[in-house]
């Protein structure tokens, strides 16, 4: 199982060393990088300050792993990685980091859509928007 | 025995976590409307995972001793 959870947000320098620790795969041609970063939303005249992510973390894993098998069936790709926050994570901070890697350009695109879009509808994980006034509402994906 | 899992919004509503229950040998769908009705989650939006498997059809399946049960509220990870 690989590890996709990581306790807060998740760092530049983290980015950075996963891009690094790349360089020596020469069968790659093209990295396509996804990162979600925490939107500091204004609802109802409140602004969204951080959000708390909790997870199913075993349903999740499984999930992570199908999705990581079909993403390989589907896609001519050298490696991919999906890293993903819990717990809090400020406005401004990265919550989701998807990192994919194929000889040639056409396939990261369409892999790094498609993953973002099975880690957001198949993946058990819930954040909770936390607002200025220390109020709170479950994030609904849109 | 059956251990019941709670997430995000359902578990607050539950004001629970997790729970372990001991009704081997009921149907699911008579358990989820025992835990439905006691912890008052009927007006909440959810999904029901058995062994970490959404479960679409909430049918007479038997539950068996070390059945896991989640309720998971929508997914908003991203």
């Amino acid at each position: 199982m690989k590890k996709v959870f990581l306790e807060g947000a998740i760092s530049p320098e983290f980015i950075a060393d996963s891009i690094a620790k790349h360089q020596g795969k020469h069968s790659i041609g093209a990295h396509n990088i996804f990162l979600g970063q925490v939107r500091g939303d204004e609802v109802d005249g409140k602004k969204v300050e951080s959000i708390d992510f909790t997870c199913y973390e075993d349903m999740a894993n499984e999930k992570l792993h199908e999705i990581r098998e079909a993403a390989f069936e589907k896609f001519d790709l050298t490696c991919m990685h999906i890293y993903h926050s819990l717990g809090n994570v400020k406005v401004g901070g990265i919550c989701i980091f998807v990192f994919v890697s194929a000889p040639r350009r056409k396939q990261v695109y369409e892999a790094t859509e498609w993953l973002v879009n099975q880690v957001k509808s198949e993946v058990p994980i819930f954040g909770k928007e936390i607002f200025e006034n220390e109020e709170s509402q479950w994030k609904v994906n849109s | 025995m059956i251990q019941v899992k709670y997430f995000g919004i359902i578990a607050e509503a539950a004001q629970c976590e997790s729970e372990n229950i001991a009704e081997e040998n009921m149907t699911l769908s008579k358990v989820l409307s025992d835990l439905t009705s006691r912890h008052s989650l009927g007006e909440y939006n959810f999904q029901i995972a058995v062994n970490r498997k959404i479960v679409s059809n909430l049918s007479e399946q038997l539950l068996e001793d070390g059945d896991e049960i989640a309720f998971l509220p929508p997914f908003s990870g991203g």
